[in-house]
């Protein structure tokens, strides 16, 4: 069954339930619902959503998705696609020549000053799969699973600093306060198993999202749909462990007095907040046991640790990617993960095409390729979109600093052409759309904007992007702005 | 004219009368909004027509027939247009027709002159007297109340028991609960104006409602973006608890913050205030253009302002003309233009601040920066000087070339390019006095500048004075110009446009400069439609739960009608004349009403007729906000502290929440009393708020908002059951009750007349002292301290 027959079949249980408790509190749901600001489609199906099911509860969305989950893997500081999968010959040529004005004039570079050298690809590239997929040697497990892949190879993005870049990929807009796709996601569709949050977000790396929660931020919507961070060290979501001293059974009690004393507060004032309260915290109870057993990777067989090359009790993107797996599995709508330290500059040596970016792309090829394979093993990976790419990426010219050479190789932001791709969740399997010059400088083709990447991602999980949308401050606003197609190119 | 009108026409000679009138804003203006302004207003003008103002709606579009003809509907295009026969002709286009009573309405409205009443918010404001009389009304506002109620065959609810209404009233005007004590008192003097008095000249109600001015104007302790550093402007947090307390008048706070350096010989107070508009972000990352932040911060400061004290979303016009209200683009780029001209320009040092000095350090500072001022003011005339606007000129010209560029590039680095790409205006004296020392190679006497300069910013800074950024105006030599631009964008400048207010609201005066003084002025002078209606309404939201307006955030024309007009308008009128802009005067107003004081228990009557308690048919029954809930569970348990003011302290908050890149900043939990002080007093840093307050709904505060959504979630439950700091509470608490007796029922009972300002009835004693059987007494303390009614204003 797909999401779409799922939420309507849950709708229908509600409007049983509905009608048996319509006698105490017409209209008072909606109403809540409407103050909360659902989207209007759900408030017509739903009306008793605060009270019964809450607004998690899963929604249909506009047409039926093709979708059920997404799992964004964001490769936080932007990775080099002249490194990974946009091939370049010519480049190779080209390398070590001053760059002519005309590749320079009118450009602004966050770095780059004067007239820096043109850098050669620093890989060396094959052919994969029957698609024949060009990835380069520093990912050597996920060529073979090039045939699953779609790749995106003429992105564009209006933003050459981290934060604002991320903003947009995540928000639409550069500037915070806007909320993030996930938000968008889960405020759409609820979710599908409310034991767990229906948006978590995964760290890994040196250090978070350079633009920090706001990219998993509600904006303005309701805090209800903001992105929780599990965690790996610590409790997985925050304050979920009781107290010391206060055993399961204690805690039990304790939300039984709650429980109790709240329902008479109840009958004593008819106030329906106080039932979606009781509801609550009856659900964090049960949160404090499914949350700890959907985060605890220790429990999956060898094989599985091994094929990831997971390293329990560490913070390491490898965990997180058969979290991920574990979370989707469970119904938790959107995962979301940042690994940091892809921002290769070469201004020093962890951030070195010729080393901290190599270190990366181990960290990551192994467990992303096991996620790509345990999925589809699972029957998970068609109705799961894979997303993976940085918020922009990388100039073909080596930087220079200030005008003077870096002590190790790397590239400058470059906001015009990079890569990103998709895998399951109804995109084409071994395709590839759009390219770039011959130098990997401008798209060529088949360009796509980060709007329109949004405006997929959402179409994939049912949703006209031009109708999902928040009235705030006067306006109803929408993940993509005013832009944002549809890449239909790349669905199957 | 038709067979159909000659016969309406014909009736309506026959009984004497034509149809009623027909009312624009109620009947006209929400179908244009809703069904005719998207092609034909302020963001698209399809086919040239634009139906938002009468002026243009008559003057009809490209085909050159009039749109509409004033008491000739048959004649007008529009009722031809949207009574179309053929659905492809037919408006609005491609989508369902109006109902026939909809262009029964167009035209009887039409036919009665197609007058454009103005929009209710933007009409001034008329102290009505209410003509009800009832034993239960206590002050005019209830008798507005009253008399909506029995329209509806509402009765107003009983007033709430003496405990309950103290921990109300306390917790609305100081963030704090009742002390059972107080409760006691109100319960046997009955005197509820006492209690209400000493809540208003507590320290705390500064406290209480600063800290809703803090979410108004994005206060926060970092400066935003990327690195989101560390930014000292907790004096304006200071500020605003001070005004509240001294009960600064609404209209002196107002001016003070929007333009307290432009008063005569402002003082120290008064330049803090300005804070106000200086909480904007600032950009640090690396090749960012300062002066598109430097644009983007006054755009934050314009739709900020507007919001804040005009309940109007100015927001939109930036782009284009309102898509709804009666506000065209010029009108965004003319408020854009009063505040274009402080002297702040998106600089990681966010100068110009203020320097205060201990008082052992006054002297010293102030003769340092009497220097400072010497010195720089001599770089500047000499910056001034004919010769050098000449080689200027030159330099400037030379800046095309971009061979010269690359030279002077790879020779300094970012410098030039970094200060070349600002408009002059926004050069600080260094920056220009650099300039200046490149082009004619005198770096002799720039460096000795340099050295002098940064010698005496040393000094100044081994002083440790307070530092804050406040807004100070340009000298007229170096005003900016504002110039429209295309789509709203920093990149598409046009014609040049001068300061002034909306068009369709009352002008500036025109006696005094237009600039961001006379603005001030005018938002609180007695022709301002808007802003003392915004005012009361946002206390009413606070006390009450809602607006009467809704959508206190937006009073135009599509936000959410007053329910009760005439209370709002009494409001806003005794406020700003009889009370004198008193905000004390006014929430005590309101708090002594019968309104304020029912019961907010419900019935299923109400429950019906009264959903969402929009009548006030009871008592306000809400959720406490983030601050009032982590003050309210220190105050009880005994650990909050009293200290008032200073830099902001960082609680207790568990390990890796700031994980930033680009900054090393650590979260280093306070200590002593420190870690125990009121919510307000939290370090704020936008990119990683403070997680028990963000669970509760608390903004980041990168930008202005002055409505929070109140959320229901798990994840506030696992906050108020398991975080360390609430954890912390309970156990004090606990120890609380284990010294209050020996006794298990008296224990229970001390905890939850700490907590709730009252005795416990039977059951839930007997279910806490169950629970104090199987479990432990921080547990019950806990437990008590997560019951519904704790959470909630009752």
């Amino acid at each position: 069954m797909n999401v779409y027959d799922e939420a309507k079949l849950k709708l229908a249980h509600l409007h049983t339930r509905r009608h048996f408790l319509k006698s105490f509190s017409a209209g008072l749901g909606g109403a809540a619902l409407a103050s909360l600001g659902l989207p209007s489609y759900a408030l017509g199906a739903n009306p008793l959503g605060s009270l019964l099911g809450g607004p998690l509860s899963p929604r249909p969305p506009h047409f039926a998705p093709a979708a059920k989950h997404v799992i964004f893997l964001h490769m936080a500081g932007a990775p080099s696609q002249l490194e990974l999968f946009d091939y370049k010959p010519i480049l190779a040529k080209l390398d070590g020549q001053v760059t002519p004005p005309s590749l320079l004039e009118g450009r602004k570079f966050a770095f780059i000053q004067g007239a820096p050298k043109m850098l050669g690809p620093q890989a060396t590239f094959k052919q994969h799969g029957q698609s024949g997929a060009w990835i380069s040697d520093h990912l050597p497990y996920l060529g073979t699973v090039a045939d699953e892949i779609s790749f995106l190879k003429a992105m564009h993005t209006d933003e050459f600093n981290h934060a604002p870049a991320q903003l947009l990929m995540y928000t639409g807009n550069p500037r915070l306060g806007r909320p993030s796709l996930g938000s968008w996601a889960v405020y759409g569709l609820g979710t599908e198993n409310e034991n767990l949050p229906g948006f978590v977000v995964l760290l890994s790396g040196a250090a978070g999202p350079d633009a920090g929660s706001s990219v998993y931020g509600s904006g303005f919507l309701p805090t209800v749909f903001q992105g929780i961070q599990c965690r790996s060290q610590g409790d997985p979501v925050l304050f979920l462990s009781d107290p010391d001293g206060v055993p399961r059974d204690m805690r039990k009690a304790s939300i039984d007095a709650i429980t109790k004393i709240n329902r008479q507060q109840y009958e004593e004032t008819q106030d329906l907040e106080i039932l979606t309260r009781i509801a609550q915290y009856e659900l964090a109870f049960r949160m404090q046991m499914s949350v700890p057993e959907a985060m605890d990777i220790t429990s999956e067989p060898a094989y599985i640790q091994e094929e990831y090359g997971t390293a329990p009790g560490e913070i390491s993107f490898a965990n997180n990617c058969l979290l991920a797996r574990r979370l989707v599995e469970r119904g938790v709508r959107f995962v979301q993960l940042f690994h940091w330290g892809w921002d290769a500059h070469g201004a020093g040596k962890e951030e070195a095409l010729n080393y901290g970016f190599k270190d990366r792309c181990k960290e990551t090829d192994q467990a992303i390729t096991a996620l790509i394979v345990d999925l589809k093993r699972r029957g998970l990976l068609e109705d799961t979109l894979i997303v993976w790419g940085g918020e922009f990426g990388r100039t073909p010219m080596l930087e220079n600093r200030s005008g003077q050479d870096n002590p190790f190789v790397g590239r400058d932001h470059h906001s015009d052409a990079f890569t990103m791709w998709m895998a399951g969740g109804g995109v084409k399997r071994g395709f590839s759309y759009g390219e770039t010059d011959e130098i990997g400088y401008e798209p060529v083709s088949g360009r796509v904007h980060v709007h329109d990447l949004q405006a997929t991602i959402l179409h994939q999980l049912g949703f006209d992007h031009t109708r999902l949308t928040f009235p705030y401050q006067g306006r109803d606003f929408r993940l993509t702005d005013v832009g944002g197609r549809v890449v239909r190119e790349i669905l199957a | 004219m038709n067979h159909k009108a000659h016969i309406v026409l014909l009736l309506a000679v026959l009984v004497g009368c034509g149809p009623a009138k027909v009312d624009f804003n109620t009947q006209i203006r929400p179908i244009l909004n809703t069904r005719c302004v998207t092609c034909h207003g302020g963001v698209k003008t399809n086919a040239d027509l634009n139906l938002q103002f009468r002026e243009l709606a008559l003057l009809g579009g490209e085909s050159g027939l009039p749109a509409i003809v004033p008491g000739d509907a048959d004649a007008s295009e529009l009722i031809k247009k949207i009574s179309h026969a053929n659905a492809s002709d037919r408006m609005p286009k491609d989508e369902a027709a109006l109902s026939e009573e909809e262009i029964e309405a167009f035209r009887n409205w039409i036919n009665q002159g197609a007058e454009w009443d103005t929009h209710w918010a933007y009409v001034q404001p008329i102290k009505s007297s209410p003509s009800l009389e009832a034993n239960w009304i206590k002050s005019p506002i209830d008798a507005f109340v009253l008399e909506k109620l029995n329209d509806a065959g509402l009765e107003p609810a009983d007033e709430a028991s003496c405990s309950v209404l103290a921990r109300r009233v306390s917790l609305d005007l100081t963030g704090l609960p009742a002390t059972f004590e107080q409760a006691e008192t109100l319960c046997a003097t009955g005197d509820y104006e006492k209690l209400v008095d000493e809540l208003l000249a507590s320290p705390s109600f500064g406290e209480r409602w600063a800290a809703l001015w803090l979410d108004l104007s994005r206060y926060a302790d970092s400066k935003g973006y990327e690195a989101d550093r560390e930014r000292s402007i907790w004096r304006y947090r200071d500020w605003l608890i001070d005004a509240f307390n001294n009960d600064l008048p609404f209209d002196q706070f107002s001016i003070e913050q929007l333009a307290g350096d432009l008063l005569p010989n402002p003082t120290t107070s008064q330049l803090i205030a300005t804070a106000f508009n200086r909480n904007t972000m600032t950009n640090e990352e690396g090749g960012t253009d300062d002066e598109e932040h430097r644009f983007a911060s006054i755009v934050d400061r314009v739709n900020t302002t507007y919001e804040v004290f005009q309940g109007t979303t100015m927001r939109c016009v930036q782009c284009h003309g309102h898509p709804y209200d009666p506000f065209v683009h010029e009108d965004y780029f003319a408020s854009f233009a009063l505040f274009n001209n402080t002297a702040d320009w998106d600089q990681a040092h966010e100068e110009p601040v203020l320097l205060e000095f201990e008082s052992a350090h006054q002297a010293k500072g102030e003769q340092l920066l009497a220097e400072l001022e010497t010195l720089e003011d001599g770089a500047r005339r000499e910056y001034d000087s004919a010769e050098n606007k000449a080689i200027f000129a030159t330099w400037e010209s030379e800046l095309e070339n971009p061979e010269y560029v690359g030279k002077l590039l790879n020779t300094s680095k970012n410098e030039i390019r970094r200060i070349a790409s600002k408009p002059d205006s926004s050069r600080s004296p260094y920056e220009r006095y650099f300039i200046r020392a490149r082009i004619v190679d005198a770096e002799s006497s720039f460096q000795d500048f340099k050295q002098q300069r940064s010698e005496l910013k040393k000094q100044l800074g081994e002083l440790a004075p307070i530092r804050t950024p406040i807004m100070r105006e340009l000298p007229e030599s170096r005003a900016r110009e504002t110039r429209l631009r295309d789509r709203g964008s920093f990149l598409t400048p046009l014609e040049v446009v001068s300061p002034a207010v909306p068009k369709m609201l009352p002008s500036l005066p025109a006696d005094a400069p237009a600039d961001r003084l006379a603005f001030a002025r005018w938002i609180v002078s007695s022709e301002n439609p808007l802003t003392a209606r915004v005012t009361v309404n946002r206390f009413w939201e606070q006390l009450f739960g809602l607006g009467i307006v809704e959508s206190s955030d937006d009073f135009g024309t599509i936000g959410i009608p007053p329910t009760h007009p005439e209370l709002l308008d009494w409001l806003a009128v005794h406020f700003s004349e009889d009370l004198a802009w008193s905000q004390k005067a006014i929430l005590k107003e309101i708090v002594l009403s019968s309104t304020y004081r029912q019961s907010s228990a419900t019935t299923k009557q109400k429950l019906e007729k009264d959903p969402r308690n929009q009548l006030m048919s009871r008592g306000p029954r809400f959720r406490l906000s983030a601050e009032q809930l982590r003050d309210e569970t220190l105050a009880v348990s005994g650990l909050l502290s009293a200290k008032q003011y200073g830099p902001s302290v960082m609680p207790s908050q568990p390990p890796g929440i700031w994980k930033n890149p680009y900054n090393g900043q650590q979260w280093k939990i306070s200590e002593g009393e420190d870690r125990h002080r009121r919510a307000l007093y939290t370090y704020w840093r936008r990119t990683n708020p403070y997680p028990a307050m963000a669970m509760f709904d608390a903004p980041s505060r990168e930008v202005c908002i002055s409505r929070r959504v109140r959320t229901n979630t798990p994840l506030q439950a696992l906050v108020t059951l398991n975080d360390p700091a609430y954890w912390e509470a309970a156990e004090a608490l606990a120890s609380g009750m284990r010294e209050a007796s020996d006794e298990i029922t008296e224990q229970v009972t001390f905890g939850y007349r700490k907590a709730l300002a009252r005795d416990p009835d039977q059951n839930t004693l007997q279910i806490l002292v169950d629970l104090a059987g199987s479990s432990s007494l921080p547990v019950v303390a806990n437990t008590i301290l997560n019951l519904d009614e704790f959470l909630t204003k009752e």
